[in-house]
């Protein structure tokens, strides 16, 4: 115990003490040190009066509490730590209590915003299978987010409507298709037949069970707005 | 409305030594927004009053007073010493009001929009009900009259919620309901 | 007399601001110029003080002395059927139908706004009729 005479980047390594030192240095003066007793050196007293009146059998177990090693500083340098690797598993997307096969929802963005589409089913990608349908509203069958939408309190009965089996591989565009003549010709891509077909089979379905309902067909028809006064956050759907 | 203010009992005393061992024991009543400065307060007046101080004195007991009928209209009667820009004065004041701590808010919101006087330069001495045949002010014995009786002639339409107050209208509020 | 509905004991008010909007009570007495102690028991306002600027006057009143207990106010409000004349007055109707309004989800929103498409056209038509005629 002392003073130190050594700047604090020149102090002697701590080599083993009686008393672990501990400096403190002013933030304001480089030149003040205050040396202050660590907490081990108030144990080792307190250690030494029990032992002086202590049996040996309890004094055994005692001398096991000293023997325990003990940490007396701190590396300078930073170990480098071993990096766990985790594997990213992408948890399947849980889809909304309010959405349910048959509900009709608001799509919020894309080319088709504002329109009221009739949800079919989740997809393997967690994305939502919806259609307008097609030949009501000129929504087809689609994938959206389900954070991009709104979904009401409406419901059609959908549950005997087939859904054709659509999987996302439907939707992803071949890049790699060469650049025909007749591409350019028309300037666009044709539809596979056998997507034009499922739609036609699901509306076909779709559509009077639509017209079942009074209004609906018309409410499916029209697109949604906000007029003036109308906070969506305050509103029920 | 939330309160502002809390009645609190402190109590404390000199701290004990060997040339008095068994200091007197002081309480008192203050009102302040929380405990911190309730005890802040009773060294500011037990400084002023008895020449002890926090450094060389200790808070036997600290606890809130609650009012016991907080549905009942009391009229209370408050005297206080405030310090005005030129002179101490002592007043009475009286508030109608179902606690007390209502009364004492009254009583700094109202001084402090009469005469100026600030938090600081006011010592309540003494707040307690007052029996309607001992009241004195007319402010408050004009409403001593079980029958009493009047319109609101001036009332400005109020939006239901915070959120929904606007600066400007579109339309010239309708003021008088019959 | 102009005022038919005064600030006095037994007074039936409608909280109109703040936490128990909505709720009807009974004013219990009379504190200053700005407050009066009401109570609300049948509609679960608690009894408590509030300012003028938070309420409505009705045009209802029971009778009871000033600083009646809760007890007391129940029972002249319920001698009085007081709920079920308040529940009879365009003014709760009123309340009601706002409320309902709020509920309303997309799908009634859009019926709503085809019937009042549906009576305007109704009474255009009519209108017009009438103006041809004279």
């Amino acid at each position: 115990m002392g003073f130190s005479p050594f700047p604090f980047s020149q102090a002697p390594l701590p080599i083993s003490f009686n008393h672990s030192l501990v400096l403190v240095v002013d933030a304001d003066s480089s030149s003040f040190y205050r040396i202050a007793m660590a907490s081990t050196s108030g144990e080792v007293q307190q250690k030494g009066k029990e032992q002086v009146g202590q049996d040996k059998e309890q004094s055994a177990r005692t001398s096991d509490k000293i023997t325990k090693p003990k940490r007396k500083w701190y590396p300078a340098d930073d170990e480098p730590r071993k990096r766990v690797h985790r594997k990213k598993v992408q948890k399947p997307t849980k889809l909304r209590a309010s959405i349910t096969p048959g509900t009709v929802l608001i799509l919020l963005s894309g080319r088709f915003r504002g329109r009221r589409v009739i949800f079919l089913k989740q997809l393997a990608s967690g994305l939502l299978l919806v259609t307008g349908p097609y030949s009501l509203n000129g929504v087809p069958m689609r994938r959206v987010n389900q954070r991009y939408v709104i979904a009401t309190r409406t419901k059609v009965d959908i549950q005997s409507v087939e859904i054709p089996a659509v999987d996302d591989d439907w939707f992803k565009k071949n890049k790699k298709k060469p650049k025909t003549e007749e591409m350019t010709d028309t300037g666009k891509t044709k539809l596979p037949e056998t997507f034009i077909k499922a739609q036609q089979s699901l509306d076909s379905q779709l559509v009077p069970l639509v017209k079942e309902v009074p209004f609906l067909k018309s409410y499916l028809c029209s697109r949604f707005s906000l007029s003036y006064g109308q906070f969506p956050h305050e509103m029920r759907f | 409305m939330k309160a502002w203010l809390h009645q609190y009992s402190v109590v404390g005393r000199k701290i004990p030594t060997q040339e008095e061992p068994e200091p007197p024991i002081y309480r008192l009543k203050i009102f302040a927004p929380n405990v911190v400065n309730a005890k802040s307060r009773f060294w500011y007046f037990l400084r002023k009053l008895k020449r002890v101080k926090k450094s060389s004195g200790e808070i036997l007991n600290i606890s809130e007073i609650f009012e016991k009928k907080s549905t009942q209209v009391k009229n209370y009667g408050i005297w206080i010493r405030y310090k005005s820009r030129s002179d101490t004065i002592n007043m009475y004041r009286e508030y109608r009001d179902v606690t007390v701590n209502g009364a004492v808010e009254q009583m700094y919101k109202d001084m402090s929009g009469r005469h100026r006087a600030r938090w600081s330069s006011i010592w309540v001495l003494k707040a307690m009900p007052v029996a309607a045949k001992d009241c004195r002010r007319s402010k408050v014995t004009q409403f001593h009259d079980s029958k009493i009786k009047f319109a609101l002639p001036h009332m400005r339409p109020r939006a239901p919620l915070k959120k929904y107050n606007t600066p400007f209208k579109a339309k010239r509020p309708t003021t008088i309901v019959q | 007399m102009v005022f038919k509905r005064f600030v006095e004991v037994g007074r039936v008010v409608l909280v109109t601001y703040g936490e128990h909007r909505g709720k009807l009570g009974v004013i219990v007495d009379v504190v200053d110029q700005n407050r009066v102690l009401v109570d609300g028991p049948q509609t679960g306002l608690p009894r408590h003080t509030i300012n003028f600027k938070s309420l409505a006057l009705t045009p209802f009143q029971v009778k009871i002395q000033h600083g009646s207990r809760t007890g007391v106010v129940r029972k002249a409000l319920e001698e009085k059927k007081l709920m079920e004349q308040w529940k009879s007055t365009l003014w709760y109707k009123k309340l009601c139908s706002r409320e309902n309004r709020r509920k309303l989800g997309d799908f009634e929103r859009f019926k709503l706004m085809i019937a009042k498409k549906k009576k305007a056209a109704m009474v255009n038509g009519q209108v017009k009729k009438l103006k041809s005629h004279s």
